[in-house]
Order: structure tokens, then C-alpha cells, then sequence
């Protein structure tokens, strides 16, 4: 999977996710408080790209995570199986 | 001061909303069928008392729906009928309106998927303690509708509903709140609670080819409780607030009495379920020979069935004959948690439409049960004091008056 097909996978992921918040409007600098988020929200969304994507987050790092792009960086330096392909 | 019924909602495995349910129920419509939510094979029963007709997403939010266990969606869908039926409540301040829910097992179809995952060393789901805990259901109701007085759970196994309907009483007459959304919800036809039912030989096995009938309350033949899932909710408030915003009452909430048989944690006794009745009864400042009607708690066990029946007798002595009788579980299987809820719903029905409901599956009663169960037929009749009776693990008995106004 090429940068932008992954880009363009978590975007989407964060899209069917968010609750009023007009889903154009996200990027990859899109925090995650800016779109609605709390801190267990957050706890929430990122389990939920765990399992969408196939990753885990390591427990130091998640805490690092705090955008949209950050999510499309970790995945892309701990690439799972089926995304190396 | 009486207290009073004025609004009414249930989800349950023969039908959404009041009419819905009280149809089928009038018409003795079986609810159980073979399980569909998972693989059953390796189950002994393999049947239970479904709701599939229902969709979370009708009322909540991806969010709050990730954030809530199954029990969870069917309590708040029975609130959101019983507060549309119940109408305009705004003159009531919020802090005066309480939650009273009852819930055996609380949100275990969580617990079980969470569990699954941490044995397979998979992260585990933020929500895992907010959706399991039982007081989940009644956090949801009073968010999701404003209700920020007391906000009670009562788990006591099979009669959290009912004791949770007479701690709602409670708050009413001593003041505590002005409205409560009273009643119960069970969300557990699940692998690992089956097996712990079956592994107490609880459950029916003999029906599997033929669930319809699996489920018979009082009958030659029951072997064991069906599995059930469902929630049913009351709004009470004081007869008098009642009438002054000119709500439509369905019946009084007359008296709740509560015994424990401090006995043996699984197998019923005589004396706590009178025990309950009577105090139930006192409580409503009347006496055994006023009731015309019990709800019997009634799960199809052939031990539960015949204890319930001898306890009736005692209690009535020689007018146990005359009282009709029905089991609402004929139809839908035991509820657990919710299941005084319902018996209660079919309770004030019985009261408010003078049509008493069948206890279906009784082509012929076992000798040891020999009282007017409303075999098969509905029947008219017009009623005044209902008794709903609950007995649960624990050695728990609680039982609930209804009277008309």
C-alpha cells in the first residue's frame, strides 16, 4: 500500500468516526481534540484503528499519538503483514 | 399517598413496545426459537428467548453504541417508550427524578468478548468496565435523558427487577423523587452464561428440535428454564402529581415486600416466598383474600414450579383455587434481571384490560401443580389486585402489588 491509499484509508477510518464535524474538513494535521475527541475518546479511537488496521500501538508511543497523521506515520514505520504487500 | 404507573416500555422476545407485546401475549405467542446470536453446537440447550428485530442505531450513536453493552441498548429503548408514554414530565426538577434498574448480569456479553481477548493477549477495549458494570443501563438513562436524582442498580439474580420496582416505591414515599424510571433489562444469552446455567442442570435440553414447546411453565415434562433476553421499564410518580398534570394512569404500585430464605444459595423455599407475598400484600394495607390475580415468577423448573404452587397454597389456603394464575416465561423464557419488569408490564395489563394472558404449553399440568395456571386461553375477567412474584439465587424473594385506582 502506497503513502496515499494508506492516507487516505485512516482519513477515512477518522471520517466514520467522528460525530458533527463536517468529514471534508479533516487532514492529516487534523488533531484528535479538534475533531471532538477527549482523552477517552481518544483511548477509543485508537483501539479501534488497532483493530481496523492491524497495528498495536506500543504503550509509549501511543501517547505521542495525537493527529491524524500521526496515526498514518506509525502505521507506515510498523507496517503490518498484510500492508507490506 | 399512592404511587402510580404512567408510563410503560419493553423490549422483549415476542414483541417491541406495549401493544406489541401485550398481543402476543394475550395470544399466547411463543417466543423461543433455536439460538441465532452464535454457535450453539457444543451447548446442551440450545434454544432461548430472543430479540431480533432490534437495532441500537435507531436511538444511539456509533459512539455511545461502542460505548454500551446489549443490555444497555434494551434498557434505554424501553425508557424512551416508557417516557414517550408517559408524556410531559418537565415540571418536575431533574435532581427529583430517579433511576431504579435491576440487572442479574449486567453487561457479560462484554465481559465475555473482553475476556476472550485478553486470553488471546489482544488489547482491551476502553470500554470494557463502563459497559460491563450494571449500573451502566441506569448511568445511560439518566444521561441520555436528563434525570439527575438518585440513580440506582439492584442485582439480585432473578429478581433485580423486582426489587428494583420496590427501592423505585421507596424513593417515591419517602420523598427522595418526585418521578422514577423504574425496572430491568438482561442482555445474556451467551455461551459462557448458558454453560453456567447448564452446568447447574438449570436449563431446558430436552427441546432443542422443537424450542416452541421447551418453554412450560407448571407442565408434565419441563425440564429446565429457557434463556431469555429482554427490558421492560415503568415511570412512576405520586397518584396525586399524576393527576395534576393530567398523566394516563395504567395502575397503582400498591406495596413490595422482600424476604431472603437464608437457606441454600440455588434451591427454592416454601416459606421465603410467602414470606415476600405476605409482606408484599401487608404493604399494601390489604389482605391475601383482595388478590385476584398472580404473576407467577414460574421459570418451567421442575423443582422452582411445584415450590411456587405449594407456596401459593399456603398463603391463600382454600381461595389459591379460585385465583387465576399465569406465567408470562411460557412465552418468552426467564429474562433473569428483567424478567420482574416484564412480569410486572403483564401484571398492570392484566389489571388495566381485563384479559388475564395464558401460561402457554399446559396441555396437561404436572399433579404436583394443581392451581388455575390460565391454561393455553386467554381469559376475561376483571381483576383489582395483581401479585407479581420474583424468586432468584441468592435465595432472594420479591414480590410486587399492582391494584387499579
Amino acid at each position: 500500500m502506497d503513502t496515499a491509499e494508506l492516507e487516505a484509508k485512516v482519513i477515512a477510518f477518522i471520517a466514520s468516526k467522528v460525530e458533527n464535524i463536517d468529514t471534508s474538513t479533516i487532514t492529516t494535521a487534523s488533531k484528535f481534540e479538534e475533531l471532538g475527541f477527549d482523552s477517552l475518546d481518544t483511548v477509543q479511537l485508537l483501539f479501534d484503528a488497532e483493530e481496523t488496521f492491524g497495528v498495536n500501538f506500543d504503550g509509549d508511543e501511543v501517547k505521542g499519538l495525537r493527529s491524524v497523521g500521526d496515526i498514518i506515520d506509525y502505521i507506515s514505520k510498523h507496517p503490518p503483514e498484510d500492508l507490506k504487500k | 399517598m399512592h404511587i402510580v404507573v404512567t408510563g410503560m416500555g419493553i423490549v422483549a422476545p415476542i414483541g417491541t413496545g406495549i401493544d406489541q407485546f401485550w398481543n402476543a401475549a394475550v395470544n399466547g405467542v411463543n417466543g423461543i426459537t433455536r439460538i441465532q446470536g452464535f454457535d450453539a453446537s457444543s451447548l446442551h440447550s440450545r434454544i432461548a428467548g430472543q430479540i431480533t428485530d432490534f437495532n441500537p442505531a435507531d436511538f444511539l450513536s456509533p459512539k455511545q453504541i461502542e460505548q454500551t453493552d446489549r443490555f444497555t441498548h434494551l434498557a434505554i429503548s424501553a425508557a424512551q417508550q416508557a417516557l414517550a408514554d408517559a408524556g410531559d414530565l418537565e415540571n418536575y426538577s431533574p435532581r427529583r427524578l430517579g433511576v431504579s434498574l435491576g440487572s442479574g448480569m449486567g453487561g457479560f456479553g462484554t465481559f465475555e468478548s473482553s475476556v476472550t481477548r485478553k486470553f488471546q493477549n489482544k488489547s482491551m477495549p476502553p470500554f470494557t468496565v463502563p459497559r460491563i458494570m450494571a449500573n451502566s443501563a441506569a448511568a445511560w438513562i439518566a444521561t441520555k435523558f436528563g434525570w439527575k436524582g438518585a440513580n440506582l442498580t439492584c442485582s439480585t439474580a432473578c429478581s433485580s427487577a423486582g426489587n428494583a420496582i420496590g427501592m423505585a416505591l421507596d424513593l417515591l414515599r419517602t420523598g427522595k423523587a418526585d418521578a422514577v424510571i423504574a425496572g430491568g433489562a438482561e442482555a445474556c444469552v451467551l455461551p459462557l452464561t448458558m454453560s453456567g446455567f447448564e452446568a447447574l442442570h438449570a436449563l431446558s435440553t430436552g427441546f432443542n428440535d422443537d424450542p416452541a414447546h421447551a418453554s412450560r411453565p407448571f407442565a408434565q415434562g419441563r425440564d429446565g428454564f429457557v434463556m431469555g433476553e429482554g427490558a421492560a421499564i415503568l415511570v412512576l410518580e405520586k397518584e396525586e402529581q399524576a393527576l395534576q398534570r393530567g398523566a394516563h394512569i395504567y395502575a397503582r404500585l400498591a406495596g413490595y415486600g422482600c424476604a431472603c430464605d437464608a437457606a441454600h444459595l440455588v434451591a427454592p423455599d416454601i416459606d421465603g416466598q410467602v414470606a415476600a407475598m405476605q409482606a408484599a400484600i401487608e404493604d399494601a394495607g390489604m389482605t391475601p383474600d383482595q388478590v385476584d390475580y398472580i404473576n407467577a415468577h414460574a421459570t418451567s423448573t421442575p423443582l422452582g414450579d411445584v415450590i411456587e404452587t405449594k407456596a401459593i397454597k399456603q398463603l391463600f389456603g382454600e381461595r389459591a383455587q379460585e385465583i387465576p394464575i399465569s406465567a408470562t416465561k411460557s412465552m418468552i423464557g426467564h429474562t433473569i434481571g428483567a424478567s420482574a419488569a416484564i412480569g410486572s408490564i403483564a401484571t398492570i395489563m392484566t389489571l388495566h384490560t381485563g384479559t388475564i394472558h395464558p401460561t402457554i404449553n399446559l396441555a396437561e399440568a404436572d399433579p404436583e401443580c394443581d392451581l388455575n395456571y390460565t391454561p393455553n386461553q386467554a381469559i376475561r375477567k376483571n381483576t383489582r389486585v395483581g401479585v407479581c412474584n420474583a424468586f432468584a439465587f441468592g435465595g432472594n424473594n420479591a414480590s410486587l402489588v399492582f391494584t387499579t385506582r
